[in-house]
């Protein structure tokens, strides 16, 4: 007994003193990957273009706000988080901030006093950025971005969410190695990976997230990379597999949708409108295709027998043309509000409306996106080289909860299309929390 | 006071566009109906009083009458249409250049020369008109057999009622708003049920027919209108 009652005790006393390590003791940082030379200077710009790579601005700006003074809400499974002030202010921002306290948020999620950043901050993937790029953007924040003097909202999440000392233990189980090796020799290939995989941090969205909510996927050797996730209520399509958004596209298409937010096939909507925005559309055209060519060659090539349902005139097509009164009520609302643009073979028109047929929106697994799309219509952001901002209304107003669920339900079985109903219960969740 | 109704028209009050509808066997849109609209004797108008209210029952129900091919001017709540855009914007010339020099008797091809808004046209134009009728038939406008109604807008419309200058257009609004309150979208208030646009076969704001140009046969759905109402 009395053995019995030292082994529970000696493990009590094990177990608070790992606790109080994992709380106290200071976390290992990243050191730099590649090793420059102390008065490596970036050239002029390539500071602001990695910032642009890694679109700090959408998340780090609120909306009307002063660039990069944080306090942008972002919606997490786990609660709001509110993005820090990351101008130079030497008491609101990250002015005090040393190159290695810069480094070790990006590559280990820690502030210099240790706190552990929530990951929504995405240093699952910026652990993948180059030290040049790295370095670059360190000096254009602290020499070209002009402080702002900002608090933030402070996040606070429920318990245990709170505890941010848990994220030590997280990020054991999360995150891989640092840095970044290509797959392969292709420098184009080798470009587009590194820019998809570190800096563009698109499996922070794209990616499905595993049981402790950590990317499942961070890398082009991960099975699970690019599958498909869920953000802010909109699911962020596959970008490979069967179900991928860019199947049967070029990349001409993905470096025009990237750069311009709009292509012959889609429009962007949801979250990555903001990332056309405010990154995509300042990449260089070589760099565009550096990513398009990476994400085409993660998409088997289409089979050519699938190919020619392009030519196919589809009974969905026929249905909408005949115009016959006694159709059923989806296909109806189709034809009195989206074939003006949308037209009976649902293929819209190239850069203009987007594609039904095939849309990874329609088809997407969670109706949500195409619901609140239906509901409360979208408008593409600006760019450059397609500055106008194309806008579909939103039909709230117009149709109601059993009508929208028969359109989306409609939208999804046609052409060719094959997901599954859409309820009206459903319908009106969206519509309450559009409100 | 309710507004005099001419016994003429009677019966025609029934027809609020539902019922109208109804009767007709037309099909009724499947969704929840907005509020259903209250029948035109018991209107409360916006604009008009008692005595113009009538007059527009009664004028718009010769302009398009209800016997004969087609719905007319009551069933389809024309007179609503009048009454709504009277009460707004178009009524008040918020579009117009209402700025002088007004020439009232200026020729009529220099277009509109009147000082008076629309809203102040019909206020005007209607008192007189409706003496004009007292004088030379003997009874208001609305006491006239349909007949004798009909001569009567005919003078009106060849200017030959002795209306004052600035109200000469009274008779060109009368009938521009007439028509337009039938086959307007039912959202100002007339073509009560798209009835009018049934009548003609015109689809409604679907705004793309691309398979059905250049084919030569009826196009066989109903229309839809801008609240996405459908008939």
């Amino acid at each position: 007994m009395r053995t019995f009652l030292k082994i529970v005790g000696g493990l009590v006393v094990l177990g608070i003193v790992v606790l109080l390590a994992i709380i106290f003791v200071p976390v290992q940082r990243t050191p730099a990957q590649t090793a420059l030379a102390a008065d490596w200077q970036p050239q002029e710009g390539h500071g602001e273009y990695a910032m642009r790579l890694s679109d700090c601005m959408a998340c780090h700006t609120e909306e009307g706000g002063e660039p990069f003074a944080g306090n942008r809400a972002i919606e997490s499974p786990l609660g709001t988080i509110y993005s820090t002030n990351i101008t130079p202010d030497d008491e609101t921002g990250i002015g005090g901030w040393s190159l290695a306290d810069f480094r070790a948020a990006l590559y280990d999620g820690v502030r210099p006093d240790g706190t552990h950043l929530y990951p929504a901050m995405p240093y699952e993937n910026f652990r993948h950025i180059g030290e040049e790029d790295l370095r670059a953007m360190y000096d254009y924040f602290m020499t070209e971005v002009p402080p702002v003097r900002q608090e933030v909202e402070e996040t606070s999440l429920t318990f245990p969410f709170n505890q941010r000392w848990g994220l030590r233990l997280w990020k054991w189980v999360a995150l891989d190695d640092a840095g970044f090796t290509p797959d392969t020799d292709d420098p184009v290939l080798a470009r587009g990976q590194y820019l998809v995989e570190g800096p563009g941090h698109c499996a922070a969205c794209h990616s499905p997230r595993n049981m402790v909510m950590a990317q499942a996927g961070t890398g082009a050797g991960d099975d699970a990379f690019l599958m498909g996730g869920e953000v802010a209520g909109w699911t962020a399509p596959p970008l490979r597999g069967p179900q991928s958004a860019i199947r049967g596209w070029t990349e001409a298409d993905v470096a025009m949708i990237l750069g311009t937010g709009r292509n012959a096939h889609a429009a962007l909507n949801g979250e990555m409108q903001l990332v056309a925005r405010d990154s995509t559309q300042y990449f260089t055209e070589d760099d565009l295709q550096a990513v398009a060519r990476f994400l085409i060659g993660l998409n088997e090539p289409l089979d050519p027998a699938a190919e020619t349902r392009d030519d196919r005139v589809t009974e969905t097509e026929q249905l909408l043309a005949s115009a016959t009164p006694d159709m059923d009520l989806g296909a109806r609302l189709y034809l009195d509000n989206c074939n003006a643009c949308h037209f009976v073979d649902g293929r819209g028109a190239d850069e203009v409306f987007p594609e039904l047929a095939g849309n990874s929106l329609v088809t997407a697994e969670s109706p949500r996106g195409l619901l609140t799309m239906i509901l409360g219509g979208s408008q593409l952001p600006s760019t450059a080289l397609r500055p106008y901002r194309l806008r579909m209304p939103g039909f709230a107003h117009r149709l109601d909860d059993d009508e929208v669920a028969a359109l989306a339900s409609f939208l999804r079985s046609a052409w060719g299309n094959a997901a599954a109903e859409v309820d009206a219960g459903t319908v009106a969740d969206v519509r309450d929390a559009q409100l | 006071m309710p507004p005099k109704i001419p016994h003429t028209t009677r019966r025609l009050f029934l027809g609020s566009s539902a019922s109208a509808a109804v009767l007709a066997g037309l099909p009724i849109r499947a969704q929840t109906p907005a509020e259903p609209d209250i029948s035109l004797e018991d209107y409360t108008p916006e604009f008009l009083d008692a005595a113009e209210w009538a007059f527009i029952l009664a004028a718009t129900a010769r302009i398009i009458p209800s016997e004969g091919e087609g719905p007319g001017a009551l069933e389809t709540r024309v007179p609503v249409f009048i009454d709504r855009q009277l009460a707004g914007d178009f009524g008040a010339a918020v579009d117009l250049y209402m700025e002088g020099p007004f020439v009232a008797d200026a020729d009529p091809f220099l277009g509109t020369q009147s000082p008076l808004t629309p809203a102040e046209v019909y206020r005007q134009a209607i008192p007189a008109f409706d003496a004009w009728c007292e004088r030379t038939q003997g009874a208001g406008f609305g006491a006239l057999a349909p007949e004798v109604q009909d001569a009567a807008l005919q003078a009106l419309a060849d200017g030959e009622t002795d209306l004052a200058p600035e109200l000469r257009d009274f008779w060109a609004l009368l009938l521009q708003n007439t028509k337009e309150g039938y086959f307007a979208d039912p959202m100002y208030g007339g073509n009560a049920g798209m009835q009018s646009w049934i009548y003609i076969g015109f689809p409604g704001a679907r705004a793309n027919f691309l398979e059905w140009v250049g084919r030569d046969e009826v196009y066989p759905m109903g229309p839809v209108n801008i609240a996405g109402e459908r008939a």
